[in-house]
């Protein structure tokens, strides 16, 4: 942890900042966020490492998604996800997001949760533990300086691809695109050929 | 001339420092209430650099203004507050004007958050200003006993007598008005039992939930601003005011931490119960106290 080390503070205040100070926002899906309150309150306390709850997306820059998401849920998430402020992070937390889990014959859960939105890192565990959490948030840092942790870099570039696979499962979208689409791969195939 | 710009820049520079060192101080001492480890001190200043390289979402004109409009309006009540012999402004005008100008603040993030129409931030903004409503009538009590006693709106003039003679919170006739005034410091300072305004678990957050980024980082600068004010206020009417900055910070470190244990004892109350409390005791003990006053006189 570089948090007390000056030089690196007036040198790079940018990263620095957003490293040691991570809002994450208040928002439950599915089991994982029964290690929620142990890890945020005197148990674990993660204000030490500058994580804190928040109660609205508009102020949080780091989205843990606690546990298997149902399709309807995604939504939310979407919403949610798109109305935080840029840079913001996002950690999937337990095995369903990656990969459906003990819900991967499931009619109702979604199975790749990075097919949707970008996802910068994953804890994996049926549950994680509350350490793991911090073993993520210190992975994250590492992530931020060497400037990999570009998950909202990549939902803008390739806007299209999320928003196609959004599509693909609601049907249409109730709220209209954040950044302007391009054409999609196929339609890019079709013009070339 | 000089000197005056060279105070009208360094107060509030001084007060920004206080305020955001008491933010940081809050949250550690909180930490180790909760027999947890707590933040570096420096978190509230690592927080605002983080919120100002935020990309934000401006609601519209008055959203930008009204937040500008509360921040400044702070500011400039700083000015008028004494700080050791630091005081810059308060020649002119003295209580009469703080008392105008401390409603900029809950004004401009109640027009601010108003613009953004969210339904959380309508709640948010009808509870703060009834809060509002809540600590003016014993506050505007308190200050007329305290200028009725000393025959003076100047608290330049009222720091000074307190120096020849003893602090007015251990006068006799100016005591009652001292309690009251520490009856509603939390509802000034907008902490618990009073935090009825941001209550994250039921409003989220109230005025602020529709603000991120540099619009979040000019509202904790402000609340910063405040928890100066509020205590700066009380320092320099019933504690004797100071003749050094330092010693000024002392005096408000002490009341600080006192209202901090107030905020880790106390549960939250619920609006009206709020209300029904600033306008029952607090008002009664400094009804009391102004009338006392008059007819010693």
């Amino acid at each position: 942890m570089d948090r007390n080390q000056l030089a690196k503070w007036f040198k790079e205040p940018v990263k620095m900042g957003h490293k040691y100070s991570l809002y994450a926002v208040y928002f439950c899906t599915g089991c994982g966020i029964i290690e929620i309150p142990p890890s945020i309150t005197s148990r674990w306390d993660a204000e030490r490492f500058g994580v804190i709850p928040v109660a609205t997306p508009r102020q949080a820059n780091l989205f843990l998604i606690t546990g298997y998401v149902s399709v309807k849920t995604l939504k939310a998430i979407i919403r949610t996800y798109e109305q935080m402020p840029e840079p913001k992070y996002t950690v999937g937390f337990g095995s369903c997001p990656i990969n459906g889990g003990m819900y991967w014959d499931s009619y109702n859960t979604i199975k790749h949760l990075d097919k949707y939105i970008p996802i910068d890192g994953w804890i994996a565990g049926c549950m994680p533990r509350p350490e793991a959490i911090f073993v993520a948030v210190t992975h994250l840092w590492t992530l931020i300086d060497k400037e990999m942790a570009n998950g909202y870099k990549r939902y803008r570039e390739k806007y299209t691809y999320y928003r196609a696979n959004q599509e693909q499962l609601f049907g249409k979208l109730e709220w209209p695109p954040l950044f302007p689409i391009g054409d999609t791969h196929e339609q890019l195939a079709k013009k070339k050929s | 001339m000089v000197v005056k710009i060279i105070e009208i820049i360094a107060s509030p520079i001084i007060a920004f420092v206080i305020g955001i060192f008491f933010l940081g101080l809050s949250r550690k001492i909180m930490a180790r209430i909760h027999w947890r480890y707590g933040p570096p001190l420096t978190q509230p200043l690592i927080d605002v650099i983080k919120l100002f390289t935020q990309r934000s979402v401006s609601h519209g004109g008055i959203f930008n203004l009204g937040i500008i409009l509360s921040l400044g309006g702070s500011i400039v009540v700083v000015l008028f507050l004494p700080v050791g012999q630091l005081a810059p402004l308060s020649g002119s005008g003295g209580m009469l004007v703080i008392l105008y100008l401390m409603l900029l603040g809950p004004l401009g993030i109640a027009l601010s958050g108003g613009e953004a129409a969210n339904p959380n931030t309508s709640i948010g903004i009808s509870r703060k200003l009834i809060l509002a409503l809540g600590y003016e009538v014993p506050l505007l009590f308190i200050l007329l006993s305290v200028m009725t006693h000393y025959e003076t709106i100047s608290i330049v003039k009222i720091v000074e007598e307190q120096r020849s003679a003893a602090w007015s919170l251990f006068s006799l006739p100016l005591l009652l008005p001292g309690i009251a005034y520490l009856l509603i410091l939390p509802a000034i300072l907008g902490i618990r039992p009073f935090e009825v305004v941001q209550a994250p678990q039921e409003i989220s957050s109230g005025p602020m939930v529709e603000y991120g980024g540099v619009f979040l980082a000019l509202a904790q600068i402000q609340h910063a601003f405040s928890l100066f004010i509020g205590i700066a206020l009380f320092v320099n009417l019933f504690l004797g005011g100071a003749s050094n900055p330092a010693i000024f910070f002392l005096k408000m470190l002490v009341v600080f931490i006192v209202e901090l244990f107030i905020n880790a004892a106390f549960p939250r109350l619920r609006v009206e119960q709020a209300v029904k409390y600033l306008w029952r005791w607090p008002t009664l003990v400094a009804f009391i106290g102004l009338i006392a006053i008059l007819i010693i006189r």
